[in-house]
């Protein structure tokens, strides 16, 4: 249909400029015009211009957002803090372990002769914590200096503008009406059928934040980012890491097979061991020992790992229980997430999804991503997320990072392609820094030598790759890089010099 | 400048595009020039009609729809009276284009030479060299431009494909006549596609009835059971049969057929692209019906047969090239089944059992490898 803020029966032309109009509503009801005629009206189910359900990363930037651009509005979150998996058993805690495990693990190895290191774990979850409360709560205050309503309870959409919310304290339940819904309920960890999670010894990602005490061995099910990220944990600390992945390689199917097989190589000699293209069968809990039975995909043959613990890390999945969607006839797809257009619109228009409960990888930044653009199709209706240009990170170390196309990927279109890679054992500061495991590697376009790809194992990867993605939201080539200064002693200079053999030759290889 | 003429128009009122499709062709005293779709949509309505001449810069010559959109429920919006009225000069046509294109919604002529289409909708492509000169030319694009004298005006002519009328290196590649001059376009069109959600095949669940018992369900599902499909391929044997004499003669060893077949099979198998995507991993984990196998695909085993009566075939031992040059063990490739009657010179037939349709385009693909490397390049097998 052509846009709402075209006025089909109107003789204004088409070339209005389009934030000429105000409000979110349809041009049937201007909505500052209501905001004005309920705000007096306390007890009435209050009216909001846009109710978020879910506070995750997608869900409160989208909240910020919206009240940033003078709409009315409310968050709706049932975990009693904001930020969602992200900030309270996601990417923060991890990232705050991995950190501290890093420096214990450094420092256990440069002092091997010099003293004793020990490890209080206590301390390190007291860490955790703190980050987690101290980033949840900057939100709150976020959300109080924009003007946003949090609303502290379980969302359950009863109509097409109404939200009824079960309080988090308990006591009546309350009823939000709303000209917009955007849908942030997020995901959760997949279970492996056969396997009941206690999160002490049958473990998600969010047991496996907040163990107390380091299991003598740990199997990993599934070698995807979270499982390699919270395996590098336990690893450094003592544990004896299993990973059993189903397919050939790790780091997830998106992961440049290449650089999978580099990091793989790194993470066994850090004392990680792998087993690809192996099965898990099933497993059998003993009370005090599991037995995870795993086959061999590729000669059926069958044995038996030994755990303390089992990580089950084999996916996330959408998270839209109670959220009340065939109540107004929503769908979910045969994997459970929510349907959308291109504008992320459900079949009812001014109902809209974000972020991991529907389509596209699930990823922090995404998510907020696609929380600003759908406030934007709202006030706006033009918002925008280049899904080309998403950067993937796993913080392990080196890191790993990437953007664009794998090269597996590339050779699928067929299409002549370059690689221009450059190690880090090349560069002056990773020298200095005696860190200089992993390489940064190039993949452009043969005869136009644009970017489609661009790939990183090493220190601080996952900053490094942010030049990547901004050269590939500008269509930039390798050329454009490699005539670029980079400073002198720096890691960058390694992303440069990748980028230089992409198009011609590196200095310093 | 400030008029040209309509030579065509490639679409008629109702057709939908996809962005970069040509709309029209258009003339002006400089150039002849195709008209590109910013972006997907219909053709609402045609206002100037092709082979008109002087159609003014700045006027109307089409409204377009969104795609989707109900063409006949839609108004078109009357046009703005002082667009066509502009006469005073090049300057001030400029001017209003520019004014239209910061309103988002037209596409503006480049180099102020092309009539402008209306565009119902709020999306802009302004990749045009208007737009484009704003930016400060990326630093291989500077050094291409100076390295080949590219005068400024003539750079303001390259047609840009970048976001957002970028002008990248492999647009002044293809000008210079370096590569081919569609190819950044068609590069742009992947790329394009590439940055959006892809929301292609959504498969609804049905609806769901009471969430436990959902569950319960999936986890029973039986796997589906696709068709059985025999795929079949003539292949000649002439090529291994001469490299086959001529190992024999330089270095006395008969290499048998099955040696090639194996390779040739190991081979074909290692060149599919990569099996599992995401989703399929996805769909196996959650136990969804896959739309390509129900579990990892196990390697093509091809199956040989003559197609005309065999003849005698040489007894020898089961010797490896490889093995024999290198001094390494016994390869451990699975011996193919050899069915009675592999014929070294008449065309044989090479067949496998499918089962699906994304296998049954595997096994296809991997017929054609298996017989090109048998047929091609024998050597290289062994070798
Ligand atoms: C261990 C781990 C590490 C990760 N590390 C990273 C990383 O390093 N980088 C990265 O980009 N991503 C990482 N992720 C992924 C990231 O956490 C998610 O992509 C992100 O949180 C998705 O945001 P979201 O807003 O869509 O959903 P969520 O963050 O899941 O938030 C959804 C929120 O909605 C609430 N909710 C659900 N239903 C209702 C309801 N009916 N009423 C009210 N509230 C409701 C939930 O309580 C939840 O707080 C990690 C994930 C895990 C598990």
């Amino acid at each position: 249909m052509l846009k709402s803020f075209v006025p089909r029966h109107s003789a204004r032309s088409l070339l209005r400029p389009l934030n000429a109009k105000a409000g979110c509503g349809g041009y049937g009801s201007p909505s500052t015009f209501l905001l004005v005629q309920r705000r007096g009206l306390a007890s009435e189910a209050e009216e909001h211009d846009v109710v978020v359900i879910g506070g995750g990363p997608g869900g409160y930037v989208a909240a910020i957002k919206a009240a940033q651009e003078g709409l009315k509005t409310a968050c709706v979150e049932k975990r009693g803090a904001l930020g969602g998996t992200c900030l309270n058993v996601g990417c923060i805690p991890s990232k705050s372990l991995l950190n501290n495990s890093h420096i214990y693990h450094q420092i256990l190895h440069d002092v091997k002769n010099l003293g004793d290191v020990k490890l209080n774990l206590t301390q390190m979850m007291k860490a955790k914590e703190q980050s987690v409360s101290g980033l949840t709560k900057g939100i709150e205050f976020l959300f109080k200096k924009n003007g946003v309503d949090y609303v502290k309870g379980t969302g359950t959409i009863t109509g097409e503008h109404e939200i009824k919310v079960n309080p988090l304290e308990g006591g009546e339940s309350k009823t939000l009406r709303a000209k917009n819904i955007i849908i942030a309920t997020g995901s959760e960890a997949t279970p492996f059928p056969g396997l009941e999670i206690d999160e002490k010894r049958i473990i998600t990602s969010t047991g496996a934040i907040a163990l107390t005490e380091v299991p003598k061995k740990m199997v990993v099910i599934g070698g995807g980012i979270i499982g390699l990220e919270m395996g590098s944990v336990w690893s450094r600390l003592g544990s004896e890491v299993t990973v059993v992945e189903y397919l050939g390689a790790i780091g997830g199917p998106g992961m440049d097979a290449e650089m999978a097989k580099t990091m793989q190589r790194i993470l066994q000699k850090q004392g990680m061991k792998f087993k690809l293209n192996t099965k898990v069968m099933g497993g059998d809990v003993g009370s005090d020992n599991i037995k995870i039975n795993v086959e061999s995909a590729k000669d059926g043959k069958s044995e038996a790992i030994d755990a303390d613990v089992v990580l089950v890390a084999i996916g996330r999945r959408p998270y839209t229980s109670g959220l009340g969607l065939e109540n107004v006839g929503i769908e979910v797809d045969e994997r459970g997430r929510i349907v959308i257009d291109q504008e992320y619109r459900t079949k009812i228009p001014h109902i809209r999804v974000i972020g991991d409960v529907t389509f596209g990888a699930m990823l922090a930044h995404k998510a907020e991503e696609e929380g600003i653009a759908a406030v934007e199709y709202i006030k706006k209706g033009y918002g925008h997320v280049n899904y080309g240009a998403i950067p993937s990170v796993m913080y392990t170390h080196p890191e790993a990072a990437w953007v664009g196309q794998t090269e597996q990927e590339v050779k699928a279109t067929g299409k002549e392609y370059k690689i221009g890679s450059f190690p880090f054992s090349a560069n002056s500061r990773a020298k200095t820094n005696l860190d200089t495991e992993g390489m940064v590697k190039f993949i452009t376009d043969k005869e136009t030598d644009r970017i489609l790809g661009i790939h990183i194992i090493g220190p601080n990867a996952g900053e490094m790759i942010a030049e990547g993605v901004l050269a590939m939201e500008y269509g930039a080539s390798s050329e454009d890089i490699g005539r670029t200064s980079h400073a002198h002693p720096t890691l960058s200079e390694a992303f440069k010099e990748a980028a230089m053999a992409a198009f011609s030759k590196p200095i310093h290889a | 400048m400030t008029e040209g003429t309509i030579s065509s128009w490639k679409l008629k009122e109702g057709d939908t595009f996809a962005a970069g499709d040509v709309l029209m062709e258009i003339e002006t005293d400089k150039a002849q020039m195709d008209v590109e779709a910013p972006d997907d949509g219909i053709i609402a309505k045609i206002m100037v009609k092709a082979g008109t001449k002087a159609v003014q810069v700045g006027s109307r010559i089409a409204v377009l729809a969104e795609p989707g959109d109900d063409l006949a429920s839609l108004e078109i919006p009357p046009e703005e009276k002082k667009d066509t009225k502009s006469d005073s000069g090049a300057s001030a046509t400029k001017q209003q284009v520019e004014e239209k294109s910061s309103k988002k919604d037209t596409r503006s002529p480049r180099e102020g030479g092309r009539p402008s289409v209306v565009k119902s909708s709020a999306k802009s492509t302004p990749d045009t060299a208007r737009t484009r000169k704003a930016y400060t030319p990326s630093p291989s694009v500077a050094h291409l431009i100076r390295e080949h004298g590219i005068a400024e005006g003539d750079v303001s002519a390259i047609s840009a494909t970048g976001p957002k009328g970028r002008l990248l290196k492999g647009d002044v590649l293809a000008y210079l006549g370096r590569i081919n001059k569609t190819y950044p376009k068609e590069l742009e069109g992947r790329i394009h596609k590439l940055g959006k959600l892809d929301l292609s095949n959504i498969k609804i669940a049905p609806p769901k009835k009471d969430a436990g018992k959902a569950t319960k369900q999936a986890a029973e599902k039986k796997p589906i059971v696709y068709e059985e499909k025999e795929l079949k391929l003539e292949v000649s044997f002439g090529e291994v049969l001469k490299v086959q004499n001529k190992l024999q003669a330089a270095l006395g060893v008969h290499l048998p057929l099955s040696s090639f077949i194996n390779k040739a099979t190991t081979k074909a198998n290692h060149s599919l692209p990569p099996v599992a995507s995401a989703s399929d991993i996805f769909d196996e984990l959650l136990n969804l019906p896959s739309t390509t196998f129900s579990s990892r695909p196990a390697k093509f085993q091809p199956k040989i047969t003559a197609s005309s009566p065999p003849p005698q075939q040489s007894p020898a031992a089961d010797a490896d090239i490889l093995d024999i040059l290198t001094g390494a063990a016994p390869a451990t490739t699975p011996a193919i089944k050899r069915t009675p009657g592999i014929a070294a010179t008449d065309p044989n037939v090479i067949s496998l059992t499918v089962k699906g349709a994304k296998e049954e385009e595997r096994g296809r693909l991997f017929l054609e490898k298996v017989k090109g490397y048998l047929e091609k390049d024998p050597g290289g097998l062994v070798l």
